[in-house]
């Protein structure tokens, strides 16, 4: 049987794990040997026997009669099976809480009939709705404290009934309990004798189990890639969807595809796997994937973008302001992000949104992160890890956030329903034909470096020996595919994105591409090999900053000297050095045509043709 | 296999934190006690590594171990082609004479542990310990950092958020991995039927007695039982109510016996 997981929440000495401890005895699931150890336990302490130490193991939680962190207990009862998740309510301890409720199918809100819902009460609530409960169960606990037992859990059922309304969430019922008494958890009794509703038991009956999402859009999430006996095994779990063998996955960010051609569950293989099945597979091409990877169907694909707009709950114990840089694990990539704003936080006492520049532990709020990387996220996939993170700061996880909307790098309404054709001449047979292959040359380099004119000349000798040789110049695409874009971080992002797409469309052709663009951030480079990742080479044409400013061909260097050129590379935009180049021409020692032909031979060389 | 079963959703959740940790936890070990549970779950890593075990295995040898434990490892080692290691825990004599007699044996562990991570530079111990064994277990995370003596504090356990793990931890400190901590008892003995997974045969029952729970052979002691089959297993746990460690002496000899063999390193 699939047992339903349960969080218990509510404000210090509610009553959760007297409830739990009452429930487990109630039920008969004690022995009496424990109940003697209990009782022994309590003498010790001088309380009544204190049903609560049954999961408050810890010695500083038994003499403080408090729970520190999340306890699990399992119970059977003769309709179902459960797993109690006991979370502390101390403010101070909400990391605990939380990690207890990101496991869960179902919650349940203890409120104590004394003191109604406090402070404490609304934050966990509020944390509840985040993590997307719709409904929570109710206990009204310690009626034996009250006078009119009746009428205090009515006014306590309304109280709760106006707040959770406020919230946008629902109570799955309200059930008045006194736990110390045990009336009402598992059997009714003196105390809520005029209740003619159900137990606490039979209310937990009603819960399910979060429903699997087999039927969702496919996400394989990678975590890593093994090598057995000479295949390549992409190791990864499904946590949405369906895959079934033979069928076409593109893997994101990158956008790299391929067929499935093996589905691994070691010892055993399988025709397809559905949802949280953790698999290994192989792919009928050697497509360029690692860990991180997500892999989907082309027709639903994750949302693309560098800026994600985010709910987060911060748990750092020092604050954030906008502008710091952390880390965000995303399903199994770690992205390098730059807090880019916070909108607003929610207060957890009005459950209003107001202004803020800070989050500190415990808050709640709206904040933009943006990326180098393409970010490839999911906003409202149930079960789906790209749809929600963390945030890491020196090592330490500070904080839990939803994706809500990706930015910077929309698609739109378009690409929804393309899959990529499979064309009918192959890779092999335009080579045969041309007598070499294609690929994709991409020169970056600061302004006035030479980039340009180096791949001219180069372009003219290939020519001369009779190649299929294309140049992509930067500044020719801007007056024409490009025209739409400027000079922001964002659109030469674009820019390199949308050059080295028809670069490897023409390499794909079979034709030798040069590119000649400034390119300045390494992420985008990488991005642009992943557009032809068989063959592309990323060339640095070196130059110093001095010597590229004297030549200053188009006079762009004085002018963004004099303040006229804002985000101009190398003077108010950084440029950053490829770490790893495939090559090196470097034109402020070499004359131009000494680097030509330089360039021209690692091509012919990585064509086929020496 | 669309529509996992019970079992196969609690396996694939432990081969997700078994790759987690080979990815993302270097040099890495395993802890394999001989008993029900660690063998089930070195069955998983063998699942989740494609038929290999991609790290040392483990056991802390005190020497007192029952033979049939010795037996059944030396079996299963050539079977599986195991890696396996053996490290053997220093004497009696060097661990903290305060301690009850029975947890000084568990103490004695904790030490030989603190020196394999010591010698080995393990960054990343997994172990097959489940949270409904014992309630100070039911505290503990998935991925749990220590200190670099070994020790554990539960009242500052870093957050836990859906499946992303506290992984970084400085030179010298090591994280322990518990990629059975969602499992109970009784799942362990269906899947182990289920999957017919070789188990120590001390816990069948032989002339109206049986082990529950495996430790050294001089502190742990049989229960009154007539199962003699995993099936029989099964459905005597279906209706127990009785602690699987209650023939461990070293868990019962005082109220805070557990809490303090695990916050200075036990298992």
């Amino acid at each position: 049987m699939k047992n339903v997981r349960i969080v218990m929440v509510g404000d210090v000495d509610a009553g959760k794990s007297t409830i739990l401890g009452r429930m487990l005895v109630d039920l008969g699931l004690v022995t009496p040997t424990k109940l003697d150890e209990l009782e022994t336990s309590s003498a010790k302490r001088g309380v009544p026997i204190e049903y609560s130490f049954l999961l408050d193991a810890f010695q500083l939680e038994r003499d403080q009669a408090i729970t520190l962190d999340l306890s699990r207990i399992w119970v059977r009862t003769p309709q179902a099976e459960f797993v109690f998740v006991d979370a502390p309510g101390h403010r101070e301890l909400i990391r605990n809480l939380l990690s207890g409720a990101s496991e869960v199918d179902a919650a349940v809100m203890v409120v104590a009939a004394d003191e109604g819902i406090t402070q404490q009460t609304r934050r966990q609530a509020l944390f509840l709705r985040w993590f997307g409960f719709g409904s929570v169960l109710v206990a009204v606990n310690k009626l034996d404290l009250a006078s009119d037992p009746r009428a205090t859990f009515e006014e306590r059922a309304a109280q709760v009934r106006t707040f959770l309304d406020q919230l946008g969430m629902r109570p799955r019922a309200i059930v008045p309990v006194a736990a110390r008494s045990g009336d009402n958890i598992v059997r009714t009794g003196p105390l809520t004798a005029w209740w003619d509703g159900p137990t606490l038991v039979d209310a937990l009956g009603t819960l399910e189990r979060a429903s699997s999402q087999d039927d969702g859009p496919l996400r394989f999430v990678v975590q890593d890639v093994y090598r057995r006996d000479g295949k390549r095994l992409i190791a990864g779990r499904i946590e949405s969807g369906t895959l079934v063998r033979g069928e076409h996955v593109t893997f994101w960010p990158l956008q790299t595809g391929a067929r499935v051609v093996e589905i691994s569950a070691w010892p055993h293989v399988l025709g397809s796997a559905g949802t949280d099945a953790s698999i290994a597979v192989e792919l009928d091409a050697r497509v360029f994937v690692d860990r991180g990877a997500v892999g989907s169907r082309a027709t639903d694909a994750p949302e693309l973008g560098h800026v994600v707009q985010t709910t987060v709950v911060w748990l750092g114990a020092d604050p954030v302001y906008a502008g710091e840089a952390l880390r965000m694990r995303l399903g199994t990539r770690e992205i390098p992000v730059t807090l880019q704003r916070i909108e607003e936080i929610v207060d957890p006492d009005t459950l209003e949104p107001r202004e803020a520049d800070v989050l500190r532990s415990g808050d709640v709020g709206v904040a933009s992160l943006v990326a180098r990387e393409l970010i490839a996220a999911d906003v409202n996939v149930p079960g789906s890890s790209i749809g929600r993170f963390v945030l890491v700061r020196g090592g330490a996880i500070v904080a839990g956030g939803r994706v809500d909307v990706v930015l910077g790098r929309a698609r739109g309404e378009g690409a929804t329903n393309v899959v990529a054709m499979t064309s009918s001449v192959e890779r092999h047979e335009r080579s045969a034909r041309n007598g070499h292959t294609g690929g994709v040359f991409w020169l970056t380099g600061l302004p006035s470096a030479g980039k340009s004119t180096v791949a001219m000349a180069a372009q003219r000798m290939l020519f001369e020996r009779g190649r299929h040789v294309y140049v992509l110049d930067g500044d020719t695409l801007r007056t024409s595919l490009n025209v739409d874009l400027g000079f922001s971080d964002e659109d030469r992002s674009e820019n390199v994105r949308r050059t080295a797409a028809v670069a490897g469309v023409f390499a794909d052709a079979g034709f030798i591409v040069i590119c000649a663009l400034i390119s300045p951030f390494a992420a985008d480079r990488d991005l642009a090999r992943a557009a032809y990742p068989n063959a592309f080479h990323e060339i640095y044409v070196a130059c110093d900053l001095q010597t590229a400013e004297k030549r200053d061909v188009k006079g762009h260097y004085e002018r963004a000297r004099r303040g006229e050129l804002a985000h101009f590379t190398g003077v108010s935009s950084p440029y950053e050095v490829p770490a790893h180049p495939d090559f090196v021409v470097d034109t402020a020692v070499h004359r131009i045509e000494e680097s030509a032909s330089a360039l021209l031979e690692y091509i012919e060389t990585h064509v086929g043709r020496r | 296999m669309p529509g996992l079963d019970y079992l196969d959703e609690l396996e694939a959740r432990t081969i997700f934190i078994l790759r987690e940790a080979f990815s993302c936890v270097s040099p890495l070990a395993m802890l394999w006690s001989i008993g029900k549970d660690s063998t089930a779950l070195l069955w998983m890593v063998r699942k989740a590594f494609v038929g290999e075990v991609p790290f040392p295995v483990v056991l802390l040898d005190t020497g007192m171990e029952f033979e049939e434990v010795y037996a059944f490892r030396d079996q299963l080692v050539a079977q599986w082609n195991l890696p396996a290691a053996n490290e053997l825990c220093p004497p009696e004599s060097t661990v903290d004479p305060t301690l009850p007699p029975a947890a000084r044996h568990a103490a004695r562990k904790t030490a030989g542990l603190r020196s394999l991570i010591a010698r080995e530079g393990y960054r990343g111990i997994i172990l097959g310990i489940r949270r409904d064994e014992q309630a100070i277990r039911a505290k503990e995370r998935i991925f749990s950092p220590r200190h670099a003596d070994g020790s554990w504090d539960p009242r500052s356990q870093p957050p836990e958020l859906w499946d992303y793990y506290s992984y970084d931890v400085p030179d010298g400190a090591h994280v322990r991995i518990h990629p059975l901590l969602h499992w109970t008892e009784l799942d362990i003995w269906r899947y182990t039927l289920r999957e017919q997974i070789p188990y120590v045969p001390l816990y069948l029952a032989r002339k109206g007695k049986r082990f529950r729970s495996l430790g050294e052979s001089n502190i742990t002691f049989p229960i009154e039982s007539d199962a003699d089959t995993l099936e029989k297993i099964i459905a005597e746990l279906e209706v127990t109510r009785d602690p699987e460690r209650a023939g461990r002496a070293m868990d019962n000899e005082s109220e805070d016996a557990f809490e303090r063999l695990r916050t200075t390193g036990y298992m």
